[in-house]
């Protein structure tokens, strides 16, 4: 693995009604973007629990992103303010911890923005491929000797 | 001392408790949580430098009293908790008495001979040596020397670490983890009565103590305390494996402090921070 | 599990760019899956056929299509395995066009996404649960909360296609502002006019339920089942006895005991009265704080002269329950007072215009009265101090509105329109009079709007001056209006008669506490708000509640209306079918382990979580643990992500169908 070129895996958590729009609306535009991000949708932003993010990183995740309606904008009107409070916490937690906040990335994408999801995706792609592979849990993988296919 | 007895007594005599929840001595003079049933159980009562644990726990833990309320002895640390507890729903006010106590500062761990050097470090900067909130109140304040706060030079340090050398200062402290939950059994606010570590469908958190179930348990734990923690530092008197807890509990005490100007048990009216939200809360790292 | 997984080509939009056939391969080999194959086009009739076929001759029971995007193709799918007798909730989709072929070129790299997104899906799909979509009973009757035009219109809308409504109006009488109001833009026809009909109709109409002089006082249950509390205030008056001969009104002894809000506090109105002579329902109120029999006791002749004894002095107020399916707010707004109830107000400005203070400084609605042929002079333009006619009138705008230091920052949309029509009536009457506005900008969108105010200044004269007023002081008996023409950029000042001030629309006093009761949100100034501002403008956060007219925002009259007909044509939907089907997508709480902190109660938006007592076989309460209201929740998940213990859970996204989804994003681990 250390031979290969590093290809950091990003799991991205998505809200159904604005980000997941929009990045179909990035579809439909043929806006292209790197391949490394893999898309689970919820209802809205406020179904995403910070445990989904801590287990992202312990199964392989470089980056995590969470994404979902701009302010005001919600479908369930107060979800993602509910969620953003908590994620005001959760980042500076795992930043305590020595997962840094240059690998959690949050980001307001609105059904329209189809660009901007690209802009997002892409950032945040560039910049964990920057920052190299989180070794940290792989390294607690390890020890406990979870079979690797 | 006597006051704190005759107010309990009083209230056994004029049946407005079932029991109360306060502090006695072992036969080998430490100083326990004590439950008195009777009037005649609230001679062991004591109150010192050695009352340290928290006794809201109980509030959730013990059975409702058959007839009356439940009376407690607390410090003014505890009672943030007792008023968390009302907060979350979980205890009525009207269900329980407060015998507030004036605090001289307790120590850090219940064997130990209390002293300037082994004073608990949330005593550093109690401002409720005084309760803020209570039914009865007994003790005198008196002059207390306060302990060094070895803490905050770690905290500073950890602050000023890269992220691989804060992963690898946890990694070394949540390796000693082993899963006991003392953390959690001692906690007045871990009330939930199946933990989300207990919950298998799915398991969220490696139920055995590998390093990484740890780091998974203890930051949860953290985070669920977030906006909630009152800061009794009982989980890290209570961890057997000495990890220092209490600097997860402090930095997101810290956090609900700066971003928010919250302090959870402070009002019983107050709205929860967790649960609410203002429209305006910051969102500068939210691209 | 026996799951089948299909992968469409999209002709050649997935098919270009990634390798169908071994997309298709490499998922046969995923545990669980017994069947996978692609094909060109999985959503066309052949395509959808295929999949039914599998269905039965696999004994399929889930299925994972690879093809657009959910939002595309999702309901097709889920109907195609529904009627191969598959429930819809064990069908999941996996987005290869939109989230995969349409945004890469590479074809490796796009074709091992593809199967990551399949594998997830697969992986999700072993643990959904079948759902059943929820049915609940639709009560075919509507509550129509405000008698304004908007309600008005609603109820009549509702009752003529065939359904009941109750409609609730506070005050004495139905109308609203329009039947204070001279005349109406941009047409100038008389207002009472064409909205007494209107009022008439309501009454008659067999299906129209009037409850006047009545509030709401609580509302439970959800979409498709209200039941509603109204307080109906006591009148004094039996309304089912009463003729409205006015007799009473005529004989009772308290004459001008106090100012008459229908004429905004221009003329006073005895004990007893009707709002004003078209009232609908003509019966007559006694306003207990100044009757003398309710004072002193004695007095008691209206009761004297009622020859059908419906005068009630015990009356009471009553509590009436009624149960419907759909709600329509039309409670509409009123104006910012300024000065005159100053502890009222929400801000504190424009002192210097000396509302209150100058008995010629009135506001739109007063003008209103004083220019309607029904008002306290009979149509003549007087001023009120002494009741000459005003030779220099001064209008200005934007009192309240568009201001936030002193004010509010929204437009109140109607006043550009109002000001021109009061100039008009003004000119109309006082040929030789002078008519000058201070305005900020010309706002007259709408059809004949802007021709309407272009007449004012050009036809009749009416002089614009673009600037704000600084100060208006008595002098002589004159007001002395000073202010600034910024056109010019020259002080301007001109000694009025009378100044009217088109002051900011506002949102009732009650109309938060109205939204809490029934749990819709609103804005910061008091309006509620709606479900969405472009595509569902008449709805709120809320099913089943709709809003019409201004209590949403400032609104004109057309505006208003189209707005109650279109609130109607909602609440007509929903009556439209016997029993409401919702997407099983809700949140489900397990009660053995809930601890009871209520965090998810406090996150909902929608009011759904109750509180539960668990009791023993004595009776005794052992726990209190949360319930979900299925016919509230939205489905949002956020009690879920919320609940410290995993106690409550949003069927078709539960944690263990995130969990798997996590778990098998990439091969490694």
């Amino acid at each position: 693995m250390e031979n290969e070129k590093f290809e950091p895996k990003i799991v991205a958590f998505v809200c159904n009604w604005c980000t997941y729009t929009g990045a179909d609306l990035a579809g439909t535009s043929r806006l292209k973007q790197q391949t490394n991000a893999r898309l689970i949708r919820v209802p809205c932003t406020g179904r995403i629990d910070p445990v989904f993010i801590i287990k992202a990183f312990e199964k392989g995740a470089d980056g995590v992103l969470v994404s979902g309606c701009h302010p005001n904008d919600c479908h369930y009107n107060t979800g993602n303010f509910h969620a953003r409070r908590r994620w005001i916490f959760f980042r500076q937690l795992l930043d305590f911890v020595g997962i840094d906040s240059s690998r959690l990335y949050f980001s307001w994408v609105s059904a329209s923005e189809g660009k901007k999801w690209v802009d997002v995706v892409d950032g945040v792609i560039n910049s964990v491929r920057e920052k190299g592979p989180f070794n940290g849990y792989k390294k607690l993988n390890k020890e406990i000797e979870i079979p690797v296919k | 001392m006597k006051q704190l007895i005759d107010i309990s007594k009083e209230l056994f005599e004029s049946k407005q408790v079932g029991y109360i929840i306060g502090y006695a001595e072992d036969k080998f003079k430490r100083v326990k949580p004590f439950v008195a049933y009777s009037s005649l159980d609230t001679e062991r009562f004591v109150f010192n430098n050695n009352s340290v644990n928290n006794l809201a726990v109980y509030l959730t833990r013990l059975p409702k009293a058959k007839e009356g309320k439940i009376g407690i002895v607390a410090k003014g640390c505890d009672i943030k908790s007792i008023i968390a507890l009302i907060q979350e729903n979980q205890i009525k006010r009207d269900d329980v008495i407060i015998i507030g106590v004036n605090c001289n500062s307790v120590v850090n761990q219940i064997d130990e001979q209390f002293s300037k050097e082994n004073t608990a470090i949330k005593c550093k900067y109690c401002q409720v040596r005084t309760p803020a909130h209570y039914d009865y109140l007994v003790g005198e304040i008196k002059e207390v020397e306060l302990p060094e706060d070895k803490n905050f030079a770690i905290m500073q340090k950890l602050d000023s670490m890269s992220a691989e050398e804060k992963w690898n200062f946890w990694e070394a402290e949540f390796e000693k983890c082993v899963k006991c939950y003392a953390c959690r059994q001692v906690c007045p606010l871990c009330y939930c009565e199946q933990c989300i570590v207990d919950k298998s469908m799915p398991r969220w958190i490696d139920s055995s103590a590998t390093t990484k179930g740890n780091f998974a348990w203890n930051m949860i734990r953290a985070f669920h305390l977030s906006g909630r923690c009152i800061g009794c530092n009982e989980c890290e008197r209570a961890c057997p494996a000495e990890i220092p807890l209490s600097l997860l509990n402090r930095k997101m005490g810290m956090v609900a402090i700066n971003e928010f100007n919250y302090r959870h048990g402070t009002d019983i009216n107050q709205p929860t921070l967790i649960g609410n939200y203002n429209v305006n809360d910051k969102e500068d790292f939210i691209m | 599990m026996r799951i089948g997984v299909f992968i469409c080509h999209c002709g050649e939009n997935i098919g270009r760019t990634v390798d169908c056939p071994s997309v298709a391969s490499a998922c046969a080999n995923f545990s669980g899956v017994v069947h996978a194959e692609d094909y060109k086009y999985m959503c066309s009739d052949p395509g959808q056929n295929l999949i039914k076929q599998a269905i039965k001759e696999k004994n399929l029971d889930a299925v994972v299509v690879g093809s657009c995007s959910p939002h595309m193709h999702e309901k097709t799918f889920r109907k195609a395995c529904s009627d191969a007798g598959i429930n819809p909730f064990l069908v999941e989709m996996a987005n290869l066009r939109e989230h995969c072929s349409w945004i890469h070129d590479d074809v490796p790299s796009a074709t091992r996404k593809a199967i990551d997104l399949v594998r997830m899906l697969v992986e999700k799909v072993k643990f959904n649960e079948p759902l059943i979509p929820i049915r609940v009973p639709v009560t075919k009757r509507a509550l129509v909360i405000g008698g304004g035009i908007s309600g008005i219109q609603a109820s009549l809308d509702i009752a003529n296609a065939g359904y009941e409504v109750v409609l609730v109006e506070k005050e004495p009488s139905i109308g609203g502002h329009m039947s204070q109001l001279s005349e109406t833009f941009p047409t100038l026809d008389c207002s009472q006019c064409i909205l007494t009909p209107r009022m008439v109709e309501v009454y008659q109409h067999p299906r129209i339920k009037l409850v006047s002089y009545s509030e709401v006082e609580n509302v439970e249950g959800f979409i498709g089942n209200f039941s509603v509390t109204i307080r109906k205030k006591a009148r004094s008056v039996k309304d089912e006895l009463c003729t409205g001969c006015g007799l009473c009104v005529q004989k009772c002894p308290i004459k001008k005991v106090a100012l008459s809000d229908f004429d905004e506090g221009l003329a006073t109105r005895p004990a007893m009265y009707v709002p004003f002579p078209q009232a609908v329902p003509n019966i007559p109120v006694i306003d207990r704080s100044v009757c003398t029999y309710f004072k002193t006791g004695k007095c008691q002749l209206c009761k004297k002269v009622c020859g059908r004894e419906a005068i009630d002095f015990e009356q009471q107020d009553q509590l009436i329950k009624e149960d419907v399916g759909a709600i329509i707010v039309a409670t509409g707004y009123k104006l910012y007072t300024i000065d005159k109830k100053p502890d009222e107000s929400m801000i504190k400005g424009y002192g210097e215009y000396g509302y209150g203070k100058f008995k010629d400084v009135v506001d739109g609605l007063q003008f209103e009265r004083i220019a309607s042929a029904s008002g306290p002079t009979s149509g003549e333009m007087l001023r009120p101090s002494d009741k000459t006619t005003p030779k220099k009138i001064v209008f200005i705008q934007c009192v309240g509105s568009r201001d936030e230091s002193k004010g509010f920052s929204y437009c109140s949309k109607i006043c550009c329109m109002y000001t021109a029509k009061h100039a008009m009536l003004y000119k109309h009457k006082v040929h030789d009079g002078e008519a000058y506005v201070f305005y900020m900008d010309i706002r007259a969108g709408g059809k004949n709007y802007d021709e309407f105010v272009r007449r004012a200044i050009e036809e009749d004269g009416v002089k614009y001056i673009r600037g704000r007023v600084s100060k208006i002081y008595e002098e002589n008996g004159k007001l002395i209006v000073k202010g600034e023409d910024t056109l010019a950029g020259v002080r301007v000042e001109i000694d009025a008669d009378m100044v009217v001030l088109a002051t900011a629309m506002i949102a009732q006093n009650d109309s938060v506490k109205l939204a809490q009761t029934l749990s819709v949100s609103y804005d910061k100034y008091g309006f509620f708000n709606e479900s969405h501002p472009k595509l569902k403008p008449v709805e709120t956060s809320t099913g089943g509640i709709f809003l019409a007219g201004a209590c949403n925002a400032p609104r004109d009259i057309p505006d208003s209306v189209s707005m109650a007909s279109a609130a109607a044509a909602k609440a007509l939907v929903l009556f439209g079918s016997d029993v409401l089907e919702r997407e099983p997508v809700v949140a489900k709480v397990n009660e053995a382990t809930c601890a009871g902190c209520f965090y998810c109660q406090k996150v909902c938006a929608y009011n759904a979580i109750e509180q539960k007592e668990i009791k023993d076989r004595q009776g005794n309460v052992i726990k209190v643990v949360a319930y979900v209201n299925s016919g509230l929740c939205q489905g949002c998940g956020t009690c879920n992500a919320t609940c410290p213990s995993k106690s409550v859970e949003l069927l078709g996204f539960k944690d263990d169908q995130i969990y798997a989804q996590i778990n098998s994003f990439a091969e490694v681990f």
